[in-house]
């Protein structure tokens, strides 16, 4: 008898670890840095993913099932992206994924993705080059961030037309996403009636001495500095240009917005502005809602890129509704949906680029706050 | 500024930075002397001795030259504990193995890469050095206080660790280990305690130029030992390894040829003049700037 109730018990017991019986999950994956340079920014993805799946399915999920997130590391390395793309493509359970975050690296597990109908929908990257892929039939390609095109036009009209600065020294990571913002900037500027007067390149991540640039860029007199490039190497450019006791003005896009910015760079920073799109104190409800979850749960301010992580989640789950839990349902989607998230209103034009307004931003006091002029 | 005091200007920037690679091209050379193999784990020595410096800083108690040396010291007891836990084992099979030590120094690269990054996280940390850096500016150029510091502290410890191997007791010893460290022990030299030292002087000498890196640009993050440990491995390759004038000069060299490399041809070559030099040195100069005889008077 004894040992009946032992099997009874047992069996119960199994049946509790298998849980109550529900609907299958579904599954959608991010792939961006977790380790490595970009990590702050990478694990950002990750928790802005998170965050949107968590509150969807304390909502009662999609239709009826929960969504599972699996997280990634492509460590900023576009051969580990490649590999990346391989396996969740090969994961049947995998529907979508958000990633990656540096455009190489996007571009990199892009053929794969569009060979196995996976939406690679990137929260971060902003390479002009993912526009002519998106644009080809059937790309599975996708972003909730607005490019390098239209950010660079917009911060080169801001330097050259609203500010007056007409020589530009131009400074870009050489690899897709600087590239891309650089030859818009060899573009817009002198559209705008400006001039480059320097374009000088450098690797993220790699070069940390800056003097060798600065010292040439300075001997040109500009009148102002265009990063083409992302947080840290800004932060360094600007304390190492206070070393040699000059203090130019600098410009950017959002690579340079975050809150790490400010941390690295100090008062060196003081000053320096940039374009973007999603300002975790902005006087708007939906955002200061999501910068109150978010922090909550995070234990750290929200910056750009959960947010535009957040808002992919977002896009994902009404396709899913709409079209259904499967690859080529959430692609069939992807075009038609109007999704407002925390980063203004998702629509998606024919190259799979979202269409949305920048804003101008600068570091004034330690804190980034929207730009007076 | 005028094209004369740019070209100034930009030696002093590729003379500060050289100067940092010696000191870490050193303890690739020190090692290489006595014992045969690169050891790549260097590199990271150099990171975590900066981490060290970052952690001391970050405490509150200790000032800059404080934590320096506290780092210094932190290191160099790393230095030799990496040295008897990963290479000493290796060693006592003999001569030969120094391939299989190699293998054991990629080993404890990757394990001090991935702890740092499991306690310090994997972003990049200011280092917040305290240095109050003063501008000094004559006839058109800016010298930072910062820069000097560099350049003085790479040339004073480069002196003494010459003076020290050239002329102590313990220095002989070590040159005579380099030179057979069978007969050297047949002399009665404790050759594990003198390996001990090299170990130890080159981590010293990797965690200085580490705090002297994390000032200057004030970045501070565990896979800063990669960019560095090459461009030092190549300053040891070009001065001759085992030679270490030679790493002092060849160090100095590279940052010069990098910094004016990029001022000048082109900003985006800039980590690529080191390989340059690195693959022309192999070619035409395989024993180095200055050549060690075969087989001795390596250190």
């Amino acid at each position: 008898m004894r040992l009946h109730l032992t099997a009874i018990a047992l069996a119960m017991l199994g049946l509790l670890a298998a849980g109550p019986v529900r609907a299958q999950d579904i599954t959608i994956a991010t792939a961006s840095p977790l380790t490595g340079t970009c990590a702050q920014d990478g694990n950002a993805i990750k928790n802005g993913a998170v965050l949107a799946a968590e509150i969807i399915n304390s909502k009662g999920g999609i239709n009826g099932r929960k969504i599972k997130v699996i997280s990634e590391d492509d460590r900023s390395d576009p051969k580990e992206a490649a590999t990346l793309a391989n396996k969740l493509t090969n994961d049947k359970d995998v529907i979508a994924v958000i990633g990656h975050y540096n455009s190489s690296c996007t571009l990199a597990g892009h053929p794969i993705y569009a060979r196995g109908h996976l939406l690679e929908l990137s929260p971060a990257s902003t390479s002009p080059a993912i526009s002519v892929e998106g644009a080809k039939p059937n790309s599975f390609l996708a972003r909730t961030i607005i490019t390098d095109a239209d950010q660079g036009d917009f911060v080169a009209k801001w330097m050259v037309k609203d500010r007056g600065f007409k020589k530009v020294a131009v400074l870009w990571e050489n690899d897709d996403y600087g590239l891309g913002l650089k030859e818009v900037m060899e573009k817009r500027v002198p559209a705008y009636g400006g001039q480059c007067v320097a374009v000088e390149s450098y690797y993220m991540g790699e070069t940390k001495d800056f003097r060798p640039i600065l010292t040439k860029v300075r001997g040109l007199n500009p009148d102002c500095i265009f990063i083409g490039g992302l947080y840290n190497e800004a932060a360094l450019v600007a304390k190492q240009a206070l070393d040699m006791g000059w203090k130019p003005l600098i410009f950017g896009t959002d690579g340079i917005f975050s809150p790490a910015l400010v941390k690295l760079g100090g008062p060196a920073v003081e000053g320096m502005m940039f374009s973007g799109i999603f300002l975790s104190d902005a006087p708007i409800p939906i955002v200061q809602e999501y910068s109150k979850a978010y922090q909550a749960k995070f234990n750290i301010e929200p910056s750009e890129f959960d947010a535009y992580s957040y808002d992919a989640m977002l896009v994902i789950a009404e396709c899913i509704k709409k079209g259904g839990a499967t690859r080529d349902g959430v692609w069939g989607q992807i075009h038609s949906v109007k999704v407002p998230g925390v980063t203004g209103l998702n629509v998606f034009n024919a190259s799979g680029d979202v269409v949305k307004d920048s804003i101008k931003m600068e570091v004034q006091n330690a804190k980034i706050v929207l730009a007076a002029k | 500024m005028q094209p004369l005091q740019q070209l100034v200007q930009q030696i002093i920037n590729g003379l500060v930075i050289g100067s940092v690679y010696s000191l870490v091209a050193l303890g690739y050379t020190m090692v290489f002397g006595i014992l045969g193999f690169i050891n790549f784990a260097h590199g990271d020595v150099f990171m975590i001795g900066t981490f060290f410096g970052l952690v001391l800083l970050g405490t509150g108690h200790f000032n800059f030259t404080a934590a320096l040396i506290g780092a210094a010291l932190l290191t160099g007891i790393a230095g030799v504990a990496i040295e008897v836990v990963a290479y000493r084992p290796v060693r006592r099979f003999g001569k030969g193995f120094e391939d299989t030590m190699l293998v054991s120094a990629i080993g404890v690269s990757i394990f001090l890469e991935t702890l740092a990054q499991i306690i310090w996280g994997t972003e990049t940390h200011a280092l917040n050095s305290g240095i109050h850096s003063v501008d000094f500016q004559f006839w058109g150029l800016n010298v930072s206080s910062i820069q000097i510091l560099i350049l003085v502290t790479g040339v004073v410890l480069m002196v003494v660790l010459h003076l020290f191997v050239t002329r102590t007791v313990t220095g002989a010893a070590m040159r005579a280990t380099a030179q057979n460290m069978l007969a050297a022990r047949l002399m009665g030299i404790g050759v594990n305690r003198i390996i001990a030292i090299t170990f130890a002087i080159g981590s010293v000498m990797a965690a200085v130029g580490g705090m002297m890196v994390g000032a200057y640009f004030d970045a501070v993050y565990p896979l800063m030992g990669w960019t560095a440990g090459i461009k030092a491995f190549t300053a040891a390759v070009l001065g001759g390894v085992g030679s270490i004038p030679g790493a002092m000069v060849a160090g100095v060299l590279i940052g010069l040829v990098e910094t004016l490399g990029s001022a000048y041809i082109s900003s985006g070559f800039r980590d690529g003049f080191a390989f340059i030099i690195l693959i022309l040195t192999l070619l035409f100069m395989p024993s180095g700037l200055f050549k060690a005889r075969k087989g001795e008077g390596k250190v």
